[in-house]
């Protein structure tokens, strides 16, 4: 039916709620490709059948799609007088409950109810659908929904894109009426300029402005373009909108028809969206047929009508007037401007050309008008954007902000954080011709301006998530590989830059670039994008460009250290196992020999690469597991476990000395070089350890009568048991390594008495400081520090803890102060500020003190210690906190409330952090970071004074064994080439010879896992907790073992 | 004082430079009266010495034997030059490229073959994947195009060289 | 129509006609712009970015031959910022193709090579590609050898806008564009060749040239392809 007329506008939109809010329950399916991708097609079948079958009186609709990717599929429940249920993750099987309950008048099962919707405000339009459901939360009090403000999105996933009348039900084609009943050109063109409303393709131009040449270019034939030619991988806005909604897409363009004289439009749509130029055929057939395109349109007598062109997926063709040449059958190449579109575009016609989300913004500036539009967003970016929000977040989908809100708010609190517990390391904005924001810009808010000076850009609203298993070079390499795939060839910079400048991004990932490519590569894509052409070429060189400059140590390292951190980059690495490793042990190498029979051999493959393979077999972080490709068909391969097997069946037995003497056997001649090391903890022993091999020299002071550092002396004997601590140094003692103990560097000795005597030193001090909190009561008796009461301990002295003990903090310093107190038989309660998953210690050590009766609680913040007259600890006060913003670690920082809480005590240990004590430096010369450690080179590990190497918690901070045993490791690695002027750590190493064909199917064994001494039987013993595996137990894990170290040979 | 020491060498070129460098006539008077040729096709030296002060580079790296020839060179030589089209660009020798090894090889040695038709590998050094400009094998100091670059450039650039100054080689010298 | 502007040139003051390019007014009043797209007669397409200039007040680097004069315009023609680009530029098309002078008909009289030595660059820092290209000698005067191309789309202008046939296009997407003759048919199977061979002529390099030269013997008459628009425009 055509409309002309205002009556028969209302009768249009009657029969529209007629069906949006019909007088029996609507059932709407949500389905976009997205939704039909995820199983939607199959649940809206389910549906249609059941009702039929039943008979039952339901209207079942389908709709678009409401955003929340991660969630699909999506379905609506509406019973008149209730409020709209959305469901998620809704399969065919469900669908049978849903109905029953919906015939029973009551709400669906709760595990698929999402949220709530009460009222609906589509701007140009408003629907009532009812209250009630007081369990069930608000769609804005989803965390993925809250902060959402839906305008471009304002009908998708609510109305059925397919039907006009639900379109005009909710208040569509009303700004168009308007428009045309005001007969006011100008005074749209002006409330679109007074909006601000900025291009949301991605460059930002003042639409207003825009329209406004059209409007004053002369003749009478003039375009209007819609480029729907979304082209970057991740984003897909304009899909959603376009499927979802795609009469708000003509209404716009018809207003701007009216407004700047063109009596012709053409959207450009990507022929890889079917569903989108479907859906868009439809509608303008239906728009049509109801006189809102064509003649006459309104009976206002404005002629405009709309036509789709598809086109064939050249990334370039998203630039205007390449986009504008493949509408004249050219082949998709830019021109050059000037001249302008506005002057001479398509046909050499005046032409305006406008991103999809531009035009879902006209018609409620025409409704609201543009203060209002104004209200959101920042000053010189109004109104909200669209994003796809995808990548390592938990929550991903569609997402719809003022502009201007900072990135922490997408990631953390509408996407959730990080999806697998790593830590988020940059965000990517605006796909190919964006950029990588560091984390710790998070704050920044999302505009054009601020993205822009960041080196990145909106674009048409990506936002890819980033974690540590991300390589930034690759990031920067796949990006170019895209845009100098994509370029159109035209002009030198961008055809044959692009591949040059994919050329040197390809030696850094296979390790072949040297520190001058750096250079080269910066200098490259800053003439790229200076001169290309066109915005492809003039934004591609922004990844790069932006990883240059925010992430370069990624770049060095793949250079200096021939290592991706990330893991990504294949060539630079044994296995994912040994590249996560600070050691980089070569892990499947001992598997295989272990699998093979051969002990004596993994053993030495073991101690070659990890002086301490049992201390560490008992208390590495193991991020192996974390990296283990076996974890994506089952669960990881427990290579720890296994090479605790390995050391404690030849350190505790034995073969000790038959395989400590085939270690010895490995040392190079001596050299007579004398290198004198500080701190005989896991950093300095392994240090000591290759220095020996090396055959020079070593000399370790400590100032502690043993040597094992922290192992020792704050790791629990139930932990780690130091009889084979003992192994473990007595073998190193054994390649002629000396200790000075009891020698305190600052006291006893100087740092320059030292440096007279040895011709190298490394520095390896532990982390034996308490940060102490600046809390009233610390003077009291009873406060202790967590590392002299783990040190009391385990040296058997006296320690004055009584019945109950508070330990403050949440780090593994916190958790053993805490098991150890219960095993003085204390009743010990854990306070820590943020909350229970925000705590850094190893998950598995927090289970096992609760195991043992420790209680925990969460988000307090120590307030003060009360004691009695005596000077005595009576109680700890601390003060409630709540979550607050995220902070840039990703963490909710606590906020304190007016609650405070009291615990009784007399005794409280203090774990909030260690550091450095840097005293013994004095007068050296060296120089400090503000934190009290010190600065080295990165990779050689040399400090501001020469032949001084620094090594583990003194440059890092307080840290684990592991990764200090890897700065010892990589110090003796450095020493030697300095000492010795040439590579020789592969001569540690014998030829290993072992099977080099991957399984060929691999063992079918669920991961095993030590057992361990009951909780019972752990309280009041410091008996080793964990077990170990069987010998046959570690045989089965290694044949578990995909070896990712094979590669093919074929290449 | 010293003299300089200078060391020539031919890798996969024509020893059209090295005729080049002969036909700066009496200006060679000029070069040896500072400085000593150690090592090219002229001298009878069997290895690239070491302290050679100026190495003067002919020809693309093509094979095994000149890249290592040129790894030698370059750990024993203070200046690198690529001298000619072939040590700069890969000229000629760099046509080969996109043809594949095994197809090259048995195109001359086999079906081009009058007689004993078989790829040689026995006293041959074996080719490289591609015959590369000499940059891309090691670092240069001074690049000097030309096939073959004209004698006064040659001798420009050794005068300058001799003298401790930096050639300014401008706009004097083009490709080909 | 010949409203006229004054324009400043690395610092001259010029006087011009409105509507010509910067380009145009610099070759004009002897102001040296490199370009290798760029040929008098022609349509512009701004393709080599050699010609990229300066100007007062505008933050990014401008094309001269597409950029229009305005009244007050100050350009600068050069700058250790435009002398590196240009250099680079310059050094990206030696390493895209296999341009070996030494064997080229047209050394010694190559656009390509003259711009180089112009702006003194001795060696190529990127990694050459050696594509492997053909050669098309079909047609029975003329040969398009490939390795030497360097897609300033002189020749299709020339074909298209001087001669009329449109023989010539570009196809295939970034470095894998290739100049192809009606439709990737050989050139000497091309029914709408006139064999006019202004292309030939109109070519900077050794891509297009004429059969039974030798090395260093390809010279072209540039400007009578130029001369022949210039005259028609005075009819």
């Amino acid at each position: 039916m055509r409309i002309g007329d205002i009556a028969a506008f209302a009768e249009v939109r009657e029969a529209g709620l007629a069906k949006l809010l019909p007088s029996r329950p609507r059932i709407a399916v949500g389905m976009g490709t997205c939704g039909s991708g995820n199983g939607a097609e199959a649940v809206y079948s389910a549906f249609s059948s059941e009702i039929d079958a039943r008979g039952l009186a339901v209207q079942l609709a389908p709709v678009g799609c409401f955003g929340f990717c991660a969630e699909e599929p999506l379905v609506n429940v509406w019973v008149p007088g209730h409020p709209l249920l959305m469901l998620h993750g809704v399969q065919p099987n469900h669908v049978d409950g849903i109905l029953n309950a919906i015939h029973n008048g009551t709400p669906p099962p709760a595990e698929i109810v999402l949220c709530k919707i009460e009222e609906w405000d589509h701007i140009t339009g408003h629907v009532k659908y009812g209250t009630g459901y007081p369990d069930v939360p608000n769609w804005n009090e989803i965390p993925f929904f809250n902060g959402q403000v839906k305008t471009v999105l304002r009908n998708c996933g609510l109305i059925n894109p397919d039907d006009i009348e639900e379109y005009i039900a909710v208040g569509g084609y009303q700004a168009l009426y308007k428009v045309l009943i005001d007969q006011n050109p100008a005074g749209v063109i002006e409330q679109v300029k007074a909006s601000k409303l900025r291009g949301r393709g991605g460059a930002g131009y003042l639409t207003g402005n825009k329209w406004e040449f059209l409007a004053k270019a002369p003749g009478p034939d003039k375009y209007l373009i819609c480029n729907a030619d979304e082209g970057d991988p991740g984003a897909y806005m304009n899909r959603n909108e376009i499927e979802s909604d795609p009469h708000a897409l003509l209404e716009g363009m018809a207003i701007a028809g009216y407004v700047t004289g063109a009596s012709r439009g053409i959207i450009y749509v990507r022929a890889e969206y079917p569903l989108a130029v479907l859906r868009l055929e439809r509608a303008i057939e239906q728009a049509r047929a109801s006189g809102l395109l064509g003649t006459n349109i309104l009976g206002r007598g404005f002629d405009f009508d709309i036509e789709t062109v598809e086109g064939a997926g050249a990334f370039v063709c998203g630039e205007e007037t390449a986009l504008i040449a493949s509408l004249e059958d050219q082949s998709g190449r830019p021109r050059v401007r000037p001249p302008f579109p506005a002057q001479k575009g398509l046909l050499g016609k005046p032409t305006n050309i406008n991103n999809v989300e531009t035009w879902y913004n006209i018609a409620p500036i025409v409704t609201k008008g543009p203060a209002w539009f104004t209200e959101t967003g920042s000053a010189k970016s109004a109104g909200t954007k669209v994003f796809s929000l995808v990548g390592k977040v938990k929550s991903t989908g569609l997402v719809e902000m003022p502009l201007g809100t900072p990135i922490s708010t997408f990631i953390y609190a509408i996407g959730g954080g990080s999806s697998n517990g790593r830590d988020i390391k940059a965000v990517q904005t605006g796909g190919p011709s964006g950029g990588c924001i560091p984390a710790d810009m998070f704050d920044t808010p999302v505009d054009y301006e601020t993205l822009a000076q960041l080196g990145s850009i909106m674009g048409s609203g990506g936002m890819v998530v980033m974690d540590d298993d991300n390589c930034m070079v690759d990031v920067a390499r796949y990006f170019i590989e895209f845009t100098q795939a994509e370029s159109c060839g035209k002009c030198v910079p961008c055809r044959v830059g692009l591949d040059k400048a994919l050329r040197i991004l390809n030696g850094f990932t296979v390790g072949t670039a040297t520190i001058a490519d750096i250079a080269a590569l910066d200098e490259l894509c800053r003439m790229v994008r200076d001169t290309s052409l066109c915005g492809l070429g003039q934004s591609a060189p922004n990844p790069v460009l932006t990883s240059l400059r925010h992430f370069r140590n990624e770049f060095e390292d793949h250079i200096v250290a021939k290592r991706c951190r990330a893991g990504v980059c294949e060539d630079l690495a044994i296995s994912p196992c040994e590249n996560s490793c600070p050691l980089h042990m070569n892990i499947p190498r001992f598997l295989q020999l272990y699998k093979e029979g051969r002990l004596e051999d993994a053993f030495l493959s073991v101690i070659l690469d990890n002086p301490l393979p049992a201390s560490t077999g008992r208390v590495c972080q193991h991020p192996c597991d974390d990296h283990c490709r076996r974890a994506g068909l089952d669960e990881s391969v427990n290579m720890r476990d296994v090479h605790r097997v390995i050391a404690d069946e030849v350190l505790l037995s034995d073969k000790f000395d038959s395989l400590a003497a085939r270690v010895a056997a490995r040392k190079l001649e001596p050299t007579g070089r004398e290198v004198a090391i500080i701190g005989a903890g896991p950093t300095g022993l392994t240090c000591a350890y290759y220095l020996a091999l090396f055959g020079h020299s070593v000399t370790v002071f400590d100032s502690r009568p043993a040597a094992g550092g922290m192992l020792r002396y704050a790791l629990p004997e139930y932990r780690l048991p130091k009889k084979v601590l003992d192994k473990e140094i007595e073998l190193i003692e054994r390649l002629g390594v000396k200790f000075q103990f009891n020698v305190s560097v600052g006291e006893e000795t100087t740092l320059n008495d030292i440096a007279h005597q040895f011709d190298a030193v490394f520095m390896a001090i532990g982390t034996w400081k308490e940060a102490w909190v600046y809390l009233p009561g610390t003077e009291l008796t009873g406060v202790m520090p967590a590392l002299p009461f783990l040190e009391a301990v385990s040296r058997e002295d006296p320690v004055p803890v009584g019945k109950n003990v508070v330990v403050i903090g949440g780090g593994n310093a916190a958790i053993d102060s805490a098991r150890t107190a219960r095993r003085l038989g204390a009743e010990v309660t854990v306070v820590y500020r943020r909350e229970s998953k925000d705590m850094p210690a190893i998950p598995e050590e927090i289970e096992a003190a609760k195991h043992e009766g420790a209680k925990f609680v969460y988000l307090a913040a120590p307030h003060r210690i009360v004691g009695d007259g005596n000077g005595q600890v009576r109680a700890l006060e601390a003060v409630r906190t709540k979550p607050g913003e995220f902070d840039t670690s990703g963490r909710r920082r606590p906020m304190p409330t007016d609650e405070v809480i009291r615990i009784d005590c007399d005794t409280v240990i203090l774990a909030v952090g260690e550091k450095v004590d840097p005293d013994f430096c004095k007068a050296s010369g060296l120089v400090l970071k503000e934190d009290g450690t010190i600065e080295v080179d990165r990779y050689s590990l040399e400090s501001s004074r020469e032949r001084f190497y620094a090594g583990g918690d003194l440059i890092s901070g307080a840290s684990n064994v592991s990764n200090a045993m890897g700065f010892g490791k990589k110090a003796a690695r450095n020493i030697d080439k300095r000492l010795m002027g040439q590579k020789r750590f592969a001569s540690l190493i014998p030829d290993f010879v072992y099977e080099m064909e991957p399984p060929s199917a691999p063992s079918e064994c669920r991961r095993h896992v030590p057992g361990e001494l009951p909780a019972a039987k752990r309280v009041g013993s410091y008996a080793e907790v964990s077990l170990g595996l069987t010998a046959l137990a570690a045989l089965e894990e290694t044949s578990r073992c995909l070896r990712c170290d094979i590669r093919s040979t074929e290449r | 004082m010293d003299k300089v020491r200078i060391g020539t060498c031919w890798l996969d070129g024509c020893s059209g430079c090295h005729m080049s460098l002969l036909d700066i006539d009496e200006g060679i008077v000029a070069v040896l009266r500072k400085a000593d040729i150690v090592f090219g096709p002229l001298v009878d030296a069997q290895e690239w010495p070491e302290g050679v002060d100026v190495a003067l580079v002919e020809g693309a790296v093509s094979s095994q034997d000149d890249l290592k020839l040129a790894q030698t060179l370059r750990s024993r030589s203070k200046i690198v030059v690529a001298l000619g089209d072939c040590a700069v660009t890969g000229n000629v020798p760099s046509m080969r490229n996109g043809i594949p090894r095994r197809v090259l090889l048995e195109r001359i040695y086999v079906e081009g073959a009058t007689t004993c038709p078989g790829v040689p590998t026995d006293g041959v050094p074996a080719l490289l994947k591609q015959a590369e400009p000499l940059h891309s094998a090691i670092k240069v100091d001074v690049h000097v195009p030309g096939c073959p670059p004209k004698p006064n450039a040659i001798l420009m650039v050794l005068t300058d060289l001799l003298e401790g100054r930096e050639p300014d080689l401008g706009s004097k010298l083009r490709f080909g | 129509m010949t409203e006229k502007v004054k324009v400043r040139i690395d610092g001259e003051v010029i006087a011009a006609t409105a509507g010509q390019t910067i380009l145009e007014v610099a070759r004009t009043n002897n102001k040296y712009i490199p370009a290798l797209c760029y040929m008098e007669g022609l349509s512009t397409v701004g393709a080599c970015r050699l010609c990229m200039v300066e100007v007062s007040g505008v933050s990014r680097l401008l094309p001269a031959c597409t950029t229009p004069i305005q009244e007050g315009l100050a350009v600068a023609t050069t700058s250790p910022q435009l002398e590196s680009y240009r250099k680079m530029a310059l050094e990206l098309l030696f390493a895209e193709r296999n341009h070996v002078c030494a064997v080229c008909v047209s050394s010694g009289h190559c656009e390509l090579q003259t711009l180089a030595q112009e702006h003194g660059v001795t060696s190529v820092r990127y990694p050459y590609s050696y594509p492997r290209l053909s050669v098309d000698t079909t047609h029975p005067r003329f040969v398009l050898d490939h390795n030497r191309c360097i897609l300033c789309s002189r020749c299709v202008r020339t074909c298209a806008e001087v001669e009329g046939a449109h023989v010539w296009d570009v196809a295939g997407r970034g470095v894998g564009s290739r100049l192809v003759s009606e439709l990737q048919r050989p050139w000497g199977e091309s029914t709408s060749c006139t064999s006019c061979g202004k292309c030939v002529q109109a070519c900077p390099t050794g891509a297009m040239a004429e059969k039974g030269w030798a090395v260093e013997e390809m010279t072209k008459r540039r400007a009578a392809v130029s001369r022949l628009t210039s005259m028609r425009e005075g009819e």
